[in-house]
């Protein structure tokens, strides 16, 4: 898939993503991935950060929706395909002449969407609860970076996705994959704690470079080549992604229909 | 052009079984089929549960992709122009999955509108065209998990027509719908193809399959066994009689012995809850009746009726045994 | 006499139960990958935010409270769905009618989890010792051993009560995971319990896994049993509490849908 896909079938990417929210409105595990458990680290973070004085609140509110914003992408997004092959929608997804991916990407655009609720929903719990005073350092450049951040986790999850369906092995380590992202990729605090040679692999996860781009333009100190080579990186990664996904795609259909795994028999 | 053509198409499977020592089994569903269907037909693939139907049909909608073989829809190979043939295809594979139950009829048309490609003004129209057409008028908005299992398959109708595909594949669509509504889709699908649709239906109702297709193709273990129109399939059997002997469980080797008669071309049996239904194929017609009630003195008896051969009399001689 | 051995019985059978059932649907992998690397990964967060926080002296104080929470997956998710998963099953009815002793198939289930609980502490009490520099000179390892087996016992005792609401509501994992990561608050894992207001402490006292919590603390900081006995004692006693709790509501749950014959309902 490249950026022309993308746009020829922008129609198709809002129609997919309002559906995978209307579908998913009412799971409960679904609501607690994206509300509950990033709220309560929201809370737990800004009551161990308590001494770091007030102007960290800005930093837990960013920091926690960032690890519901990978916790989304992990679980819900992950499972996308094996869950639509559960309800016994896989096979009529598959055979539309709309590449597969497209409809992967509005589904992950739903949950990321989705997921920036927290975000909000943590920023008036810190704001409401803890009585913070919340500003925004670089608004404008906030915004940018959000903005790229959400289309840099997208493109994760494409590559995330089918590896999934294509390596039950790989699945089953799922659970195990949350907490350490939140770890390598500096959430709730600076990678600068971790031992050096877990540095590289932090270098590689898009979301590390996400949460510089997000803690540099909302904490005051961050110099702004610093916050501009991050949202480079979120860029380069993004378009890695895409290349690497459309490959993965072609490969995983291919193989579902070979081993005819499409459907549940 | 032909709409579709299949040369020798081969499918087989893997199996593995065991965990620690894994050993794989071969399962041959399709064997080697070939076959055409012209633009405009009914053609109806007929078969016992097993006999590849299913995989024929799936490998015909780029859903699986062939051992070996080739099968081109439209002129379209099915697994290397399988985007070409997605357009021009639409699918529904009997049963109640395949929709999301957490959103409304009209939402789950919308949804696969849109993956089809159809213009949003086009879809605006033909959304409550179809809905009214397959019945489900007023229940558009109502969750799909609400629906009942006949209008679940009806808004899999809706759904296949969104697009307005030529070639319609139909796998065994009126399984598990009750006798009306059952019916109701058969008109359906007479309706699909007064309007120069070309349709593959796949069934093991034999009456469908009679009523409704102007050729049937009998498979069976992976083999195309018989092609004919219904009337040629009768042919099969033209000289045959059947004669129907309900009754209420009768010992194997009772049935050996029927089977054993000279006069007896073939023996089936259908089992109904607590009834039997024996279907004696015999070119001696009613005159048999004696000979078979001596062999069955002792046994306990319902109606027995003589008849003329249906279609499933000749897929009972064509595929042997039992229903 | 003969009532002893067939409860006995019965107990071990539901542990076997559990044990299979427990091991049935989840790979090797799986069950290595949730026993060893989540509770390191959950343990790292928390210890190197904590010690962000507060200063690396604190890093015990993190480790210990992680370690001990631990034991909250076995009892929350694997007794509650041990016992939820009855309905799934379909298997209530039968269950109920048969004339077993009530309280030993249901204590017997839990006891495998107590088990499979008390491993998930002791590797992650091994992660901290061996990457974390926690350090264990000072303890006495049987205490410690034994306030996590009471732990491990009290946070079963709230898994089976959760176990029963589960079979009335219907989003089961939802109400798991809340409580799971709810517990990361107020058991006093990562937060000194004398730092929250006062309705919440008072909820800490209330739950299982705090007193745990704080003598786990006061031993490897070099306290003796009895100095810790009597919140040993209160941890034995909130389990119990809960377990209670949990096997009459089990019997109420029984009487009324026996009674109203909503059995399938369950």
């Amino acid at each position: 898939m490249n950026f022309r896909i993308l746009l020829k079938y922008w129609r198709t990417i809002l129609v997919v993503a309002e559906m995978t929210i209307r579908q998913q409105l009412m799971d409960g595990f679904i609501i607690f991935t994206i509300l509950f458990q990033p709220i309560i680290i929201a809370a737990l973070a800004l009551w161990m950060l308590k001494g770091k004085g007030p102007d960290y609140a800005i930093f837990v509110v960013v920091g926690s929706g960032l690890t519901g914003l990978w916790s989304s992408l992990l679980f819900i997004s992950g499972n996308s395909i094996n869950i639509e092959r559960w309800i016994g929608t896989l096979e009529s997804l598959v055979a539309v002449p709309t590449p597969f991916e497209v409809i992967v990407f509005g589904k992950n655009l739903a949950n990321v969407f989705q997921s920036l609720l927290s975000m909000i929903l943590g920023y008036i719990v810190a704001a409401w609860l803890f009585g913070y005073s919340l500003s925004i350092v670089q608004p404008l450049w906030f915004v940018i970076s959000l903005a790229l951040t959400i289309f840099g986790f997208i493109c994760f999850g494409l590559v995330i996705a089918p590896i999934f369906v294509m390596s039950p092995a790989v699945q089953q380590w799922q659970n195990g994959m949350e907490f350490p992202v939140y770890v390598l990729c500096g959430f709730l605090f600076p990678i600068a704690l971790l031992p050096n040679w877990t540095t590289p692999i932090s270098y590689i996860l898009p979301p590390y470079w996400a949460a510089v781009a997000l803690h540099g333009t909302t904490t005051a100190g961050t110099p702004l080549n610093q916050t501009l080579f991050a949202l480079g990186m979120l860029v380069l990664f993004s378009v890695i992604d895409i290349l690497i996904s459309s490959r993965l795609f072609k490969v995983m259909l291919f193989k579902a229909r070979a081993d005819a795994t499409l459907g549940l028999e | 052009m032909n709409a579709i053509e299949i040369n020798h198409l081969r499918r087989v499977y893997k199996t593995h079984t065991g965990v620690i020592k894994r050993t794989s089994k071969e399962v041959i569903a399709v064997e080697d089929i070939s076959f055409a269907i012209e633009e405009g037909e009914l053609f109806g693939l007929l078969g016992p549960n097993g006999a590849g139907k299913t995989t024929t049909v799936k490998m015909l909608t780029t859903l699986l992709i062939p051992t070996s073989g080739t099968a081109t829809v439209k002129g379209f190979d099915v697994v290397k122009q399988a985007d070409e043939v997605r357009k021009r295809i639409g699918f529904i594979f009997g049963g109640e999955r395949g929709l999301y139950w957490r959103l409304s009829g009209i939402d789950n048309l919308r949804y696969f509108a849109s993956l089809y490609g159809v213009d949003p003004e086009v879809s605006k129209k033909r959304i409550p065209y179809l809905l009214d057409m397959v019945g489900l008028n007023g229940r558009g908005d109502e969750n799909v998990g609400g629906y009942s299992r006949g209008m679940k398959q009806r808004l899999h109708v809706a759904r296949t027509l969104l697009h307005d595909p030529d070639i319609l594949f139909l796998d065994e669509p009126t399984i598990g719908l009750d006798p009306v509504g059952a019916r109701d889709f058969r008109n359906v699908i007479l309706n699909l193809q007064s309007e120069k649709k070309t349709i593959l239906l796949t069934t093991h109702y034999m009456f469908e399959a009679d009523a409704l297709c102007d050729r049937i193709a009998v498979i069976n273990h992976g083999r195309i066994i018989a092609l004919d129109t219904p009337g040629g399939l009768k042919q099969h059997v033209a000289d045959l009689s059947v004669v129907e002997v309900e009754t209420f469980g009768v010992p194997e080797s009772v049935l050996e012995k029927l089977r054993a008669l000279s006069f007896v071309d073939s023996l089936a049996v259908e089992n109904n809850e607590q009834k039997q239904m024996l279907l004696v194929q015999t070119r001696r017609g009613a005159e048999a009746v004696p000979d078979l009630m001596s062999t069955l003195d002792g046994q306990r008896l319902g109606r027995v009726v003589v008849r003329e051969p249906t279609l499933e009399d000749a897929y009972i001689r064509l595929v042997g045994g039992e229903a | 006499m003969r009532s002893v051995t067939n409860n006995f019985r019965l107990f071990w059978q539901g542990t076997l139960l559990s044990y299979r059932a427990l091991f049935h649907w989840l790979r090797p992998v799986t069950y290595a990958a949730s026993k060893i690397i989540m509770p390191l990964a959950q343990m790292l967060f928390f210890v190197f935010l904590g010690t962000y926080a507060t200063g690396k002296d604190n890093a015990a104080f993190y480790i210990i409270g992680n370690a001990i929470q631990i034991t909250a997956v076995s009892g929350i998710f694997g007794v509650t769905m041990s016992v939820g998963g009855e309905r799934d099953a379909g298997t209530l009815p039968y269950l109920f009618g048969t004339p077993a002793n009530r309280l030993a198939t249901f204590f017997g289930r839990a006891f495998m989890h107590v088990l499979d609980g008390m491993l998930g502490v002791i590797i992650a009490f091994g992660w901290g010792v061996v990457l974390l520099g926690l350090n264990l000179s000072h303890t006495n390892l049987g205490a410690l051993a034994l306030t996590v087996f009471i732990t491990t016992v009290s946070t079963c005792g709230l898994g089976l009560l959760m176990g029963c609401l589960s079979l009335i509501t219907v989003n089961v994992m939802f109400v798991n995971n809340f409580v799971y990561f709810v517990l990361l608050i107020f058991s006093g894992a990562n937060v000194p319990i004398s730092e929250l207001p006062a309705w919440m402490q008072a909820v800490s006292w209330a739950l299982p896994l705090t007193r745990g919590i704080i003598a786990a603390r006061s031993i490897v900081a070099g306290a003796s049993l009895a100095q810790v006995a009597p919140l040993l004692w209160g941890e034995i006693g909130i389990g119990l509490m809960y377990g209670l709790f949990g096997y009459i509501l089990f019997s109420w749950f029984e009487v009324e849908a026996k009674r109203r014959g909503t059995l399938e309902v369950f």
